[in-house]
């Protein structure tokens, strides 16, 4: 038997923007055994949560994390709007729902490139994020903000988006489209991709469901499960299918991203077009009553949940966020041993690893 | 109010994941709440595929054990140690147990989750 | 002026630390890689590795545990260096200030040059603060921009 080394991965790596540390066993090139150190991350935002006035949490929750900061704010305020529970106008239900797929498409767009990244394609990382690019621009011209949407509030939404808007708003997402699947077909057909991602990091139906999975990431192991199929704010209106892949590998998540950010800009398309007029947001009466509520929310990388617990006050008795990759990062402990030492870092990527969201 | 909670005794918590993992469930997360003189913690899951939620609650002392349903799901792993580190709930038999340090670093606050005396006086005078 | 001051100007190259940001700023600061902004027209190179780099850019607050890992890194960047501390956040602590892990702004560790303000900060913020940063070491090395 060769001897065992243990190689630190992380926590700074070119892979990952973000600090996380894997320490991996190795027997010479092969891993045998993983362990995540984590925590670099930690705030401490759930117990400042209780600790600030819930309408003052909006903005906390928008920062766990950066690149799904609107869909934070939004499933914040929806499992809030639980606990009286108080009804949104539907203007504000087909807003949420533009700016959260709004998110995914540059969300996705953000992962491709990284993944592109990850092979040593840099220019077509570089082509992912000019397109990307695009999508913040309308973002910001909707919203007021690149990142940082800020679009939420306690019973609705702060900003409406008009006429002239929505019009440069269609324009932009289907020049998006056109010039995203040019690079799409690059990266789904390209031999080299195949090769470094087909059949790395396979999980079953079974071990999918087992390890608690979710997002593209459960998807791509053939689970047909997605938070939006239970239709929250505009949603149930859309004709929406979740889109699934069987092969349960890397191949199989980059694939399944990729329809979603083909889905996500018609689900756009479709929602500016039934926009329906009206109030923007609804006033909450009083306090957030002694209430428990659960909110469940499809974020780019997989369900958000939320749970809260009100007690009558200004504050919150409890706020717990669990984002997805809280949820996928175990699956590296199943999907990292065995494989090479040179796929770590695309096994990794493959889950789309958010580690200021997980650790919060 | 959480649909389908159901409300059980810790001994009888590995019974009950048991249940949902033969019936092939997908574990989604737990929650731990300081109620003073206990914590409540609750397991969700969720009936896949579909999006069927349903959960498990109990309540222990602050120096009761609990068992680790880590044999079971070994994703819950993340959650069963950071309610160890951050509520002190005492976890037996953990899969990996990353000695009170997953979140927190050497000098951190010790148990910073569990409320301080205003907040529980707070929380009563509102919820009546 | 030496070929070595004149370089560290005209091509300063830098390393990116993040604390426990919300990534929001991690990734505008990747963004001033990328075609539209593209920084390294001003021949600034990203670097992985503090022994290579001038200045260090910092986004996101100091947390119990990062603290240790950025002081480390500061030391390690050789002389002379300035330090950008980017995102409100970096800055002060900004929306994290009450939460128990964090102990503040970059400022509360390692000595700051410039801060770059903004949450998240822009991409043109950040190239700006860079910039300013570049000014402050030719006037500290005694040589025009
Ligand atoms: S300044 Fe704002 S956007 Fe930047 S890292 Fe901090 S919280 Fe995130």
């Amino acid at each position: 038997m060769a001897p065992r080394t243990i190689t630190p991965f992380g926590p700074q790596h070119p892979v990952l923007p973000e600090p996380i540390q894997l320490k991996l066993e190795l027997e010479d090139e092969r891993v045998v055994g993983v362990v995540p150190a984590i925590g670099y991350g930690h705030r401490g935002i759930e117990k400042a949560c209780e600790l600030n006035e819930y309408p003052k949490n909006i903005y906390l929750c928008e920062r766990i994390c950066g690149i799904c900061s609107a869909i934070h704010g939004m499933t914040y305020c929806d499992v809030v709007e639980k606990l009286w529970p108080l009804e949104i106008p539907p203007r504000a239900s087909y807003l949420r729902t533009i700016w959260a797929e709004m998110a995914r498409t540059h969300s996705h767009l953000l992962w491709l490139g990284l993944l592109a990244d990850a092979f040593g394609f840099e220019s077509m990382f570089m082509q992912y994020w000019r397109i990307r690019e695009k999508v913040l621009d309308i973002l910001e011209i909707t919203t007021g903000h690149r990142v940082t949407q800020s679009v939420s509030i306690v019973g609705g939404v702060r900003r409406d988006i008009d006429d002239d808007q929505k019009k440069h708003c269609i324009e932009v997402l289907k020049d998006v489209r056109k010039e995203a699947e040019a690079l799409n077909n690059v990266l789904v057909n390209d031999y080299t991709v195949k090769a470094r991602t087909v059949g790395k990091g396979v999980l079953s139906y079974d071990q999918a469901i087992a390890l608690g999975l979710c997002g593209p990431h459960l998807r791509a192991s053939g689970v047909k499960e997605d938070c939006r199929t239970q239709g929250y704010w505009a949603y149930g209106d859309l004709s929406y299918e979740p889109i699934v892949a069987t092969g349960g590998d890397s191949f199989s998540r980059a694939a399944v991203r990729v329809g979603e950010l083909y889905q996500a800009i018609d689900l756009q398309l479709e929602a500016f077009g039934k926009l329906p007029e009206g109030e923007l947001a609804a006033k909450p009466k009083g306090n957030p009553p002694a209430n428990e509520a659960v909110s469940r929310v499809e974020q780019p990388r997989g369900e958000v949940f939320y749970y809260a617990k009100g007690n009558g006050t200004r504050n919150l008795e409890r706020l717990r966020v669990r984002t997805p990759t809280y949820a996928n990062i175990p699956s590296l402990l199943v999907m990292l041993p065995g494989c090479e030492l040179a796929d770590v870092p695309i096994i990794v990527l493959s889950i789309d690893p958010c580690i200021s969201c997980t650790e919060r | 109010m959480i649909d389908k909670l159901k409300e059980i005794s810790k001994d009888q918590l590995l019974a009950e994941v048991k249940k949902y993992a033969d019936a092939k469930a997908r574990f989604v997360t737990g929650s731990a709440n300081d109620l003073g003189d206990k914590l409540e913690i609750t397991y969700f899951f969720n009936a896949s595929p579909g999006m069927d939620l349903s959960a498990l609650r109990f309540s222990v002392g602050k120096d009761e054990e609990v068992p680790s349903m880590t044999g079971i799901y070994l994703t819950a792993v993340l959650i069963e140690n950071e309610m160890k580190e951050l509520f002190g709930l005492k976890v037996k038999d953990l899969a990996i147990d990353f000695g009170g340090h997953m979140m927190l670093a050497q000098d951190s606050p010790v148990l910073p989750m569990l409320k301080t005396e205003e907040q529980l006086a707070a929380g009563k005078k509102g919820g009546n | 002026m030496g070929i070595i001051a004149t370089s560290r100007l005209k091509s300063p190259w830098i390393m990116h630390f993040d604390n426990s940001s919300c990534n929001g700023c991690d990734i505008e600061v990747l963004a001033c890689l990328t075609p539209l902004y593209d920084v390294e027209r001003f021949g600034i190179v990203n670097m992985g590795n503090p022994k290579h780099a001038d200045v260090l850019v910092v986004t996101g607050p100091v947390n119990r545990r990062t603290a240790r890992v950025l002081k480390n890194l500061y030391e390690q960047i050789p002389g002379p260096k300035m330090v950008i501390a980017v995102g409100t956040c970096g800055t002060s602590g900004g929306v994290f200030h009450n939460c128990y892990n964090v102990l503040g702004g970059v400022d509360k560790v390692i000595p700051v040059d410039v801060y770059v303000p903004g949450c998240a900060a822009r991409p043109e913020a950040i190239i700006d603060g860079v910039v300013l940063a570049l000014q402050k070491l030719a006037k500290l090395q005694g040589v025009a921009l």
